[in-house]
């Protein structure tokens, strides 16, 4: 028993279609309930008016966002799987089928970062990163095409030796800095310590994590609340026009490192694209989101 | 505090822009034109200075920074016309440097798009007569049923999202004024108040942390 490419060629596809046309439950939970605590009439007016797009989005099958990012995947093999052909490759042909085949059509937002000339193709397009599963015979694919709009503002610094204060303030920061221009809502992924480039993945990775579950440390977990509650008292607000609620999480994910420690922050606007599915060994395909 | 909702016809006048304050609620009804493309604003800059002509005018119209998806379609009587598939903003703060221009010379009496513009922006709309609209962000579907009619098509040379596209819509919106033809911003409020309470945040942060068990 094997994962063929044709299977990982659709699932993976089909990910990337569903992330564009529906938000996921959990982001849609975030706004039913700040309707109900947020204090700016505007602002609540628009948290309406985002429940509505999405509905419409998903039931009429159009994107929720004009701009469909780039493809973006999150992939955990487990050590058990055995493939029958090549992974990245059936990836790519996916992601390729998906551009001629996908009603509505995508615009061409993969972009030559030396020319700024765009397309549907690009060197090390799809992004993807692997992971491995100890002892399970699944592959575990998340996707979450990224775009401009909140892509843009993610920063990273590294300090030497910081406290948590130091730290706590420059992810302040960097929220500030971003403002009311990432389309908040925002779900804030946090990466601490590693090396450079895995502080990143890990802010990264924070972002993919459901709103509402925090860290199992509770160290890390109380980080968390105190850095949704202070971000909160920012009043950027929905669409960034004033209001309270600003983000809908704050994740925190941290490793181990020297004493230099990056601090990476990233961002998810209001619609939180994100679908994950599992393919098994005897070719079962499970849609988690 | 109740929301004003306006329905206006556009292009919007001076007169009109100035009516409106900063919290309001637009839905339009008329003429709009949008594009996303950074090149199409510095294409629209040569322009001004007589290094190229512009593709159709644009004095007193509206530009918002909208993005938009078009195909061929064949209409009742048998013609292929442009139907606009879909259509959402893009980040504005991307345009700060030549909007304040573009403004002041082509008298855009409405500009819009999400994330707003910065002081220079502010300044010329409130010489101007001229608003900032916010628009929703992921609205895509509530966007785009408002659209009737491609009314023309400018720069077809560039991509389809950069294009200069006038268009004719009915009820788009509700979108906010963000920022007004008075000076007021509803961004830079937003950015002057998270600035004005970081040392309150940070007060906050410390409380909370001493208060935090180690695991």
């Amino acid at each position: 028993m094997s994962i063929s490419p044709e299977l990982i060629k659709t699932v993976t596809a089909q990910l990337y279609e569903r992330s564009l046309k529906k938000i996921p439950p959990d982001a849609m939970d975030a706004l039913v309930g700040a309707v109900q605590v947020e204090s700016n009439d505007t602002a609540r007016h628009t948290l309406r008016i985002m429940i509505k797009s999405a509905e419409e989005a998903e039931k009429s099958g159009q994107f929720v966002c004009s701009d469909s990012g780039v493809p973006v995947y999150f992939i955990r093999i487990g050590t058990q799987v055995q493939f029958s052909g090549n992974v990245r490759e059936a990836i790519t042909q996916g992601f390729d089928e998906l551009v001629s085949t996908i009603q509505p059509p995508l615009l061409p937002h993969i972009t030559h970062p030396l020319t700024l000339e765009r397309g549907y193709k690009g060197v090390g397009m799809p992004i993807i990163t692997f992971d491995l599963l100890d002892g399970s015979d699944c592959m575990d694919i998340t996707c979450s095409p990224k775009a401009l709009g909140s892509g843009r503002w993610a920063a990273l610094e590294i300090f030497s030796f910081p406290d948590l204060r130091t730290i706590e303030k420059y992810i302040l920061d960097v929220v500030a800095r971003a403002g009311s221009q990432p389309c908040p809502p925002v779900v804030i992924g946090v990466g601490i310590g590693g090396s450079f480039d895995y502080a990143a993945k890990l802010a990264k990775e924070a972002t993919l994590r459901p709103i509402g579950e925090h860290h199992s440390e509770v160290m890390v977990a109380e980080m968390e609340k105190r850095l949704l509650a202070g971000i909160n008292m920012m009043g950027f607000g929905p669409m960034g026009t004033g209001g309270d609620f600003t983000a809908s999480a704050v994740h925190v994910n941290y490793a181990a490192g020297h004493g230099f420690t990056p601090v990476a922050v990233a961002f998810n606007c209001w619609i939180n694209r994100r679908t994950r599915a599992r393919i098994f060994n005897d070719g079962r395909v499970e849609f988690l989101e | 505090m109740t929301i004003q909702i306006h329905r206006m016809k556009f292009p919007l006048s001076e007169n009109d822009s100035r009516k409106l304050r900063a919290g309001d609620q637009v839905v339009i009804d008329g003429e709009i034109i949008v594009t996303a493309g950074l090149p199409t604003h510095q294409r629209l800059i040569r322009c001004l200075d007589g290094l190229e002509s512009l593709p159709f005018d644009l004095h007193g119209q509206t530009l918002f920074h909208l993005g938009s998806y078009c195909q061929a379609k064949v209409n009742s009587e048998g013609n292929n016309q442009l139907e606009v598939v879909y259509i959402n903003p893009t980040t504005s703060t991307r345009f700060n440097d030549v909007m304040p221009r573009l403004i002041s010379e082509l008298q855009l009496h409405a500009v819009g798009g999400k994330g707003g513009l910065d002081a220079r922006s502010v300044q010329a709309m409130r010489e101007i007569g001229s608003v900032y609209l916010s628009f929703l962000g992921g609205g895509a579907t509530l966007h785009t049923q408002s659209i009737q009619e491609v009314l023309q098509v400018g720069w077809s040379d560039m991509l389809m999202h950069y294009r200069l596209m006038r268009l004719r819509v009915m009820g788009l919106g509700p979108v906010t004024v963000a920022i007004d033809a008075h000076g007021n911003s509803t961004y830079h409020d937003a950015h002057t108040n998270a600035q004005a309470r970081m040392d309150q945040m940070m007060t906050f942060l410390d409380g909370a942390r001493d208060q935090t068990p180690i695991n």
